[in-house]
């Protein structure tokens, strides 16, 4: 019984380890007022969230795990943090399309442009559990 | 001869199994998207030339490991070889290749250089890039395997995106570091784009957003010695994707030969897979703290 609770404490506190709340934005990394301005295409589709889910899983958990919650090894950003989430869905479509090479933040320019607004879409949902 | 049949057969179908990415059908040409920062692709392609009567057939595979090294750098191995039919099957060479893309955001046109350098014999068939002026494909492979060539390859690739359509423009010199030739020059253009722009929220294979089709135009310049299109080898060639996976991809191209310096043929098949965060699980394998 102790062993099962030692374990369960480990994996919780592995999981808030691995977590990246500490991350702090690139404050040279910032969209052109005009992308910021841009809005969502997709924002009548909430359907169209589940695509971008899939497309989440497919291209983001390796650095922002599967919850967006941002693993603290790679560096990468907490998505479900208020920093990222008051950024325009504008905002969030620009960073996707060029990235942040010099952080890590690959482009995901080949992915067709509606695809990165379904991300966006999805980022939305991405919520802390508690 | 048998044995060296099974050993590249085994090659390429190990290749094939340990491979992965939504990739460009793109054979040639090379866009302007780059490796992901620490993500190993591992490709097998094969070359397979139609001949002309007098000629023979052939099968060209290659290996080739992509490997993102920063942001801005990309780092490709090559390892090659071929099949000749009445002939032999030899290995004819390898290459170190590099891509840097110097402008970090997505512009209206993205350039990258490129750097290659290759380590081959007159032998090669796999005919990643078609430069100067058409080859000759009437010698043997035992006399086009001595012919050694050390080359340098440098390409200008522009590329765009406009409307989910990829436009992208290669400008080709090569030069013979091992013969006083000249340089070489080529030429490759493509479009593509995916059959659909929107990702359903099921897992299907079979989904349009799964795969992007596109047509490329490639072929020799001419050299230094005369430039310009007389003797000269050309392809047009569509090709398609199809993402089978999450990291798996396959891709088919039949270029069709536009004059008589050129195959009449050359289908083209690869396979790649991607091994997302490779540096990572490398370091962990040596007992890096993760």
């Amino acid at each position: 019984m102790k062993l099962w609770i030692l374990l369960t404490t480990f994996v919780l506190l592995s999981g808030v380890l691995a977590q990246n709340t500490a991350y702090q934005p690139d404050p040279d990394w910032r969209a052109p007022q005009a992308a910021t301005a841009k809005p969502n295409p997709l924002a009548s589709k909430p359907e169209a969230a589940a695509g971008g889910k899939k497309l989440f899983l497919r291209n983001c958990t390796e650095c922002h795990g599967q919850d967006g919650s941002g693993l603290m090894k790679k560096h990468a950003a907490d998505l479900q943090l208020p920093v990222v989430q008051s950024q325009s869905d504008g905002t969030l479509f620009w960073k996707i399309t060029n990235g942040n090479p010099d952080r890590g933040m690959p482009s995901f320019s080949k992915l067709p442009e509606p695809q990165r607004w379904q991300l966006v879409l999805f980022i939305r949902k991405l919520k802390p559990e508690n | 001869m048998r044995s060296t049949y099974i050993t590249l057969f085994v090659f390429s179908l190990f290749a094939s199994v340990a491979l992965q990415a939504q990739e460009s059908p793109y054979f040639v040409t090379y866009d302007h998207h780059l490796e992901e920062p620490g993500n190993l692709e591992i490709e097998t392609s094969s070359t397979v030339g139609v001949p002309r009567a007098g000629q023979h057939w052939f099968f060209a595979p290659y290996l080739e490991l992509e490997y993102g090294v920063t942001g801005h750098w990309t780092s490709e191995l090559y390892l090659e070889g071929q099949s000749t039919a009445g002939d032999s099957t030899i290995f004819t060479g390898w290459r170190i290749e590099n891509r840097f893309r110097p402008r970090a955001r997505e512009h209206w046109i993205n350039p990258v250089l490129y750097l290659e350098y290759e380590n081959i014999s007159e032998a090669s068939r796999i005919r990643k890039e078609i430069v100067g002026t058409a080859p000759e494909l009437n010698e043997s492979n035992a006399e086009s395997r001595a012919a050694r060539a050390h080359e340098l390859e440098t390409r200008l690739i522009l590329s765009s995106t406009a409307h989910n359509w990829n436009i992208s423009e290669n400008f080709i010199v090569e030069k013979n570091l091992t013969e006083n030739e000249g340089f070489e020059f080529g030429y490759a253009l493509a479009v593509a784009r995916p059959l659909a722009t929107l990702a359903s929220g099921k897992n299907c294979r079979f989904c349009r957003e799964n795969f992007i089709a596109g047509v490329e135009l490639y072929g020799g310049l001419g050299t230094t010695q005369g430039f310009g299109l007389h003797d000269t080898a050309h392809y047009a060639a569509p090709a398609i994707s199809w993402q089978i996976s999450d990291n798996a991809s396959l891709r088919f191209s039949p270029a069709i030969g536009l004059t008589h310096g050129s195959n009449p043929a050359l289908l083209r098949l690869g396979y790649n897979y991607e091994i997302r965060g490779f540096s990572g699980k490398l370091a962990r394998l040596f007992g890096a703290k993760p």
